[in-house]
């Protein structure tokens, strides 16, 4: 019996069980962490703001209303109003549909940009975190640009004003001997090599690289709100649920002790 | 009050059918965790049918409103999200318990004479769940769902002669449309249902006749006491209910931990491609079946040839049903059993899971060899029950509880 379970986890063990996923960022490898943060308001209010001044004009939020996501966000409706909504017709219970009509928008960039309220349930917030990041200078691209993460990604890189001109360069790495440690020469300094494919800024923007980062956080924690608005209530709820049933269980069990005692 | 309960009683058999199935209905007094799973699944039932009817509602069972009215439900419906997502956590689990209730039979011989139909109408509600699952799958209209049901549908091409108009008969067009949601809706909402209320109903009463087995597989009615009654036995309320609900205490704080924080299940309940709409003009990168089917999907896979998989996957469910009649031992219970048993019931349960898994993820060649090693493990498991238990020398079960 133990040989057995011993072959089989040994199959289990081998990596090439388990290599034949593609990586879950594209060409970039693994997704840089990300953790949301549904109770900053102040945060996804700063999002809301970068989402409807740089990507509503394309991507629509069409199963989100503007009045829901005031009211969660604690924004008063006026300012919504005055500030992020641009047309006069639209009331607080309207779905944020977008403006941009499909038929144009398919003859303007081959495809017409995709709805977003899901985007973080669909791919993950890494996903979208690391995506908005990784856009690179690629003039054999329609819009000059490309994606690490979703390399061919047929959208131009609206904020890069804001990151600056990032391209593609090289840079010195350290080389990896096959027992995992890093080779070193007699002299015992690491011995690197030239690898490509690494993202650097070319030309500054507006922003310094850590402000962009804090500026992409927003907007994707943003994101993960608008993919699931109900989700701070459902964690909030959940844990007196779980209660509930925690002391359920616990007097059941001490009514099932009293009286088991009778047939034991 | 007691005139009219007596009017009552008079005309329909309450109290003797209250009694009979319920209070005094006897029930082993020693088992073991293994025998709560029932009691489960009959609780996850519940929890399906009344979220069922809540989702219901607001859903629209149309090709353009199908997927909207679901983020409807999540977004603007109140608590629609706390309903449609203790049915999504309910699907699974109701699967979970009832693989685990399916395995305690095979451990500890639940199907061997005289509870034969037991096991047979729990296997039909087993496949009539399989099919249960799959329509209601494909009711968000997301692009799990449609190409999901691309695949399935597509199995009943494989069948010589009839297979292509009876795709089209499936899906009621000549690809997955408004028109099979709508008739995939009236299944799984009424058909499929009602057949399974029959079944559960048909599976406690014939259990009932012959009396609920036992991890040491004996009879208990062999000692009874000047009553009729077994004497290694307790009445089902109160005992057995307690026990039930301590049972049923923990299983909805899991349930909760999951419906509350972990709903996707790390796209195992929820797969991350059923949060993009139905798209015909676009193929996910990989599809794969909810977890519940994935072994059978492994088996199909592994298969080279299309009608080929789907006899390997059908015969895979199909020879579950015979199991009352394979298994040749003296003793019901595994604890008794020979070293064979023993040996091929973990190799089964290992290639089962192993198939569960390879069902989920990309082929590999190396993938698919095991696979197909998993898939001769499992059926061998059955073949070769006959040899196996007849061969082997068991020990002797005891004489009570």
């Amino acid at each position: 019996m133990i040989k057995i379970f011993i072959i089989i986890f040994s199959i289990y063990s081998a990596p090439i069980v388990f290599s034949a996923e593609s990586a879950p960022c594209g060409d970039y490898g693994e997704c840089d962490d990300y953790s949301y943060d549904l109770y900053n308001n102040e945060s996804l209010q700063k999002g809301l703001a970068t989402y409807i001044n740089y990507c509503y004009g394309c991507h629509s939020l069409k199963y989100s209303r503007w009045g829901r996501i005031a009211a969660d966000l604690e924004i008063p409706e006026e300012i919504l109003f005055e500030n992020l909504i641009f047309n006069q017709e639209t009331k607080p219970g309207d779905l944020m549909t977008g403006s941009m009509i499909k038929r144009n928008a398919e003859e303007w960039f081959g495809v017409a940009p995709p709805d977003l309220t899901l985007v973080t349930r669909s791919h993950s917030p890494e996903w979208v975190y690391t995506y908005l990041r990784t856009f690179y200078e690629d003039d054999s691209k329609q819009y000059g640009v490309n994606n690490l993460v979703y390399p061919g990604a047929a959208m131009p890189n609206v904020l890069s004003h804001l990151q600056g001109k990032q391209v593609l360069g090289c840079k010195e790495v350290p080389v990896i001997a096959s027992n995992g440690g890093v080779k070193r020469d007699e002299n015992r300094n690491d011995i690197t090599e030239e690898k490509c494919g690494y993202l650097k800024i070319k030309e500054s923007g507006e922003l310094t690289q850590a402000g962009f980062d804090s500026l992409i956080y927003d907007l994707t924690n943003f994101l993960v709100y608008v993919g699931e608005p109900a989700k701070r209530d459902r964690e909030r709820i959940g844990w007196y649920v779980i209660f509930f049933f925690i002391t359920f269980t616990a007097l059941s069990f001490l009514l099932y002790r009293e009286y088991q005692k009778d047939y034991h | 009050m007691n005139t009219v309960f007596k009017w009552f009683n008079d005309r329909l058999p309450i109290v003797n059918t209250f009694e009979r199935h319920l209070s005094k209905h006897p029930v082993p007094k020693k088992v073991n965790f293994w025998y709560l799973f029932g009691a489960l699944a009959s609780v996850v039932l519940i929890i399906q049918i009344i979220s069922g009817i809540w989702l219901m509602m607001p859903y629209q069972n149309t090709e353009e409103g199908a997927f909207s009215s679901i983020e409807f439900i999540m977004r603007d419906v109140d608590y629609g999200w706390v309903i449609r997502y203790m049915h999504t956590t309910g699907a699974s689990m109701f699967f979970a318990v009832v693989y685990l209730h399916m395995f305690r039979g095979l451990l500890y011989g639940s199907y061997k004479k005289p509870r034969e139909l037991v096991w047979i109408f729990g296997m039909t509600i087993y496949l009539v769940m399989m099919a249960e699952g799959f329509l209601g799958y494909v009711l968000p209209y997301g692009q799990m769902s449609y190409w999901g049901a691309q695949v399935i549908i597509s199995l009943f091409g494989a069948i010589p002669y009839i297979g292509e108009s009876l795709e089209v008969w499936v899906r009621g067009d000549y690809y997955i449309s408004g028109s099979t949601v709508s008739r995939f809706f009236a299944l799984h909402v009424v058909a499929l249902p009602l057949m399974l209320i029959a079944l559960v109903f048909m599976h406690l009463v014939a259990l009932h006749e012959v009396g609920a087995g036992n991890p040491e597989g004996i009879d208990i009615e062999e000692h009874l006491d000047q009553d009729g009654v077994p004497l290694d036995s307790v009445p089902f309320f109160p005992y057995k209910v307690l026990n039930a609900l301590v049972g049923i205490g923990v299983f909805m704080t899991v349930f909760s931990i999951i419906m509350f924080f972990f709903p996707e299940a790390g796209g195992y309940f929820i797969e991350k491609a059923n949060f993009e709409e139905a798209n015909p003009l676009s193929t996910p990168e990989h599809i794969a079946p909810v977890w519940y089917y994935s072994p059978y999907y492994a088996m199909l896979r592994a298969v080279p040839d299309k009608l080929g998989g789907l006899i390997v996957m059908a015969g895979a469910i199909a020879i579950l049903f015979v199991v009352p009649w394979l298994d040749r031992s003296k003793v019901n219970s595994i604890r008794y059993k020979g070293i064979f048993s023993k040996i091929a019931i973990s190799l089964f349960a290992i290639s089962f899971l192993t198939l569960g898994y390879l069902g989920t993820v990309p082929v590999t060649e190396l993938r698919t060899l095991m696979s197909v090693i998993c898939t001769a493990i499992y059926f061998l498991f059955f073949f070769l029950m006959p040899i196996y238990t007849s061969l082997e020398s068991t020990k002797q079960p005891p004489e009570r509880l």
